[in-house]
């Protein structure tokens, strides 16, 4: 025999073993398998799961949604900020999501839940520009921390099937910086419905114009429609908010202003829980029309993620460390869901080709 | 090319056959802890490891198709005579198993973006065209498929670095020198 293998001595045999064991340990580690309370996607969808979310091809947040489709038409102000072929003049398609933004797909429309609404506007060179926006004022949270900190705070108690009002308390308590964010929510007031609400992107973005000039900007979609405030729950219908959606886009189309609000010296770009200037320029780049609705489970925007940091060349995420972190849990929420069989949505086809109304005796 | 019965010596690799394994040996565990904490860990720099992780995937990509090429056309040293059939086999299987999981990661990434409706940008801003149209399902689908086939590389590769050094440290039969160019 030339060479059997030969009795390595345990000096030479630790140094074929230990190797890979110590690449795998250090890539197991990477992948956060011995550290279970970091934050991660996934730990963030166990907290949405306990706030109420469905394994059943839902979103893990702003589950229960209605499709709607129309048109863009940006304005020249629009294109003077960015250079992106979205301004550039044409009418583009746009796809929207309304939503409520809890993580329940079976919640009843009410008027406490926060609404929101999300869109994809594509031009025929291939942007595509993604937004998803709350009628929130400010974010309740400033940075990855508080973002994990404040889905804790959404678990459904138990007892009750209700987020606990003591948890959210001390959430708010513990943070002096989201004062101002919690006194402005508490002081909004909610518009009668989705058709007359304004959408705000709270994270701030960056436009640049043909000669590379930056614009940091908040987003906002300001209806056109007259606002009117919600009072009470006064429908007696479970999907009262999205079948008025439905009705008035079988009257008329419904518009929205795409309003820039241009950040002067001084207002913190990187962080969504503080209160820009009140006398900021606004800038009204384009208009939403939206003409048709559908129920997600017939449109293409039921499935789709709106991943506000995918945008066209000309709009690009500020250093506001929310967004990155909004793209890598959309991610996982998306690749989740995308792989479960999916149940009917709340808002079924039915409803959107006869909205009537359940009546409750109030001449509703 | 024979060396029948002296132990230590076997062929080397040519030239470009271990200059692209070692560029690619150390750009893929790069790709790998890059998507392992990127998918793991929501606290750093997400939206820069991804575009990382794009791009050297792509890199990847093209490396791979030229490595190939390298591989049917360039000559490659036969393994030692006296190495047992079974090894061999092992040997054999193992690598033609690498060059799949090389070839299929990055496109399973490039074609699960492509399903998702995610467009694909690279670092400095090159965009790389859609597989095919929106297909949700499949997005979910082909996501999980990736986390396991790179799950898959990532027992190759240890197994692979684990039995180099056995070739190098016990059996010393000059199998690492051949791809350390010796
Ligand atoms: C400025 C703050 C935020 C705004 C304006 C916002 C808005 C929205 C909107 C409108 C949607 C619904 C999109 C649709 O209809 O498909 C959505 C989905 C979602 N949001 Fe947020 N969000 C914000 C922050 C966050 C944060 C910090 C997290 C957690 C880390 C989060 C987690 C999610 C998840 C998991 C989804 C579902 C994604 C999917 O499966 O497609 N959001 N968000
Ligand atoms: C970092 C530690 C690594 C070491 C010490 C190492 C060592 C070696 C050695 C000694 C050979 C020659 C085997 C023979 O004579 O046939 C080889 C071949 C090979 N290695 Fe690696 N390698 C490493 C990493 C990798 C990685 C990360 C990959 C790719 C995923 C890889 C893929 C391959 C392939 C495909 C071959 C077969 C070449 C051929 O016959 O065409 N190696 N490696
Ligand atoms: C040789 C090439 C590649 C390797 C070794 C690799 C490896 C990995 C690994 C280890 C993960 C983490 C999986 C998990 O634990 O769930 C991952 C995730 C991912 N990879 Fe790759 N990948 C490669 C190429 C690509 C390419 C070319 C693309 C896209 C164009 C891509 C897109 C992704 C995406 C989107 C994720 C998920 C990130 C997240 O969940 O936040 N990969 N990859």
């Amino acid at each position: 025999m030339a060479h059997s293998p030969r009795k390595g001595s345990p000096a030479r045999w630790a140094a074929v073993v230990l190797p890979p064991l110590c690449l795998g340990g250090l890539m197991a580690w990477t992948a956060g398998v011995f550290s279970p309370a970091a934050i991660s996607p996934s730990h963030f969808m166990q907290r949405f799961q306990k706030a109420g979310a469905l394994d059943r091809g839902f979103r893990r947040a702003h589950a229960k949604g209605m499709c709607a489709t129309g048109w863009f038409d940006p304005t020249p102000e629009g294109r003077a900020l960015s250079r992106s072929g979205i301004f550039k003049g044409e009418h583009l398609p746009v796809m929207g999501r309304f939503s409520l933004a809890p993580p329940l797909p079976y919640l009843p429309d009410n008027p406490a839940a926060a609404r929101s609404l999300a869109m994809q506007i594509r031009s025929s060179t291939g942007d595509d520009w993604r937004m998803a926006l709350v009628d929130a004022p400010l974010q309740v949270m400033r940075d990855i921390a508080d973002a994990f900190a404040f889905f804790k705070t959404a678990r459904l108690d138990p007892a009750t099937n209700k987020p606990d009002p003591a948890a959210i308390r001390a959430y708010a308590a513990q943070r002096p910086w989201l004062k101002t964010a919690f006194e402005q929510a508490k002081s909004h007031k909610q518009a009668s419905d989705l058709t007359n609400d304004t959408y705000n992107s709270l994270d701030s973005f960056i436009l640049t114009d043909e000669a590379g000039k930056k614009t940091p900007v908040r987003w906002a979609a300001v209806a056109q429609e007259p606002f009117s405030p919600a009072e009470g729950s006064s429908a007696n219908d479970k999907n009262y908010l999205f079948k008025r959606l439905v009705q008035t886009l079988d009257q008329r189309p419904l518009r929205w202003d795409i309003v820039a609000t241009i950040a002067r010296e001084g207002d913190p770009i990187n962080d969504p829980s503080q209160p820009w200037d009140e006398a900021d320029q606004k800038v009204t780049v384009g208009t939403v029309t939206f003409t048709k609705a559908y129920s997600e489970d017939e449109s293409p925007c039921g499935p789709m993620v709106f991943d506000p940091t995918i945008l066209p060349d000309g709009i690009s995420t500020s250093d506001d460390p929310l967004l990155a972190l909004r793209s890598s849990v959309y991610m996982k929420s998306y690749a989740t869901r995308s792989a479960e069989h999916k149940t009917p949505s709340m808002v079924t086809p039915g409803d959107i080709t006869h909205p009537t109304l359940t009546p409750d005796g109030k001449g509703q | 090319m024979s060396f029948p019965q002296n132990t230590g010596h076997a062929a080397p690799f040519p030239r470009l056959s271990i200059l692209l394994h070692w560029v690619m040996a150390a750009l893929i565990i790069v790709m790998l802890f890059v998507g392992l904490f990127m998918a793991h860990n929501s606290t750093v720099h997400y939206a820069s490891l991804f575009t990382l992780h794009r791009t050297v995937g792509f890199l990847l990509l093209l490396l791979v198709i030229v490595r190939l090429i390298n591989r049917f056309t360039n000559h490659t040293p036969p393994l030692p005579n006296d190495l047992p059939a079974p090894m061999k086999l092992a040997a054999h299987l193992s690598h033609i198993l690498l060059y799949g999981f090389m070839l299929a990661l990055p496109l399973v990434g490039w074609a699960m973006l492509s399903a998702g409706g995610y467009p694909i940008t690279l670092w400095g801003g090159c965009h790389i065209p859609s597989l095919m149209g929106f297909h949700p399902h499949l997005w979910g689908e082909l996501r999980c498929l990736h986390s396991l086939l790179a799950y898959g590389l990532i027992l190759l590769i240890l197994a692979h670095i684990g039995a180099a050094l056995l070739h190098g440290i016990i059996r010393r039969d000059g199998i690492m020198g051949s791809m350390l160019g010796r």
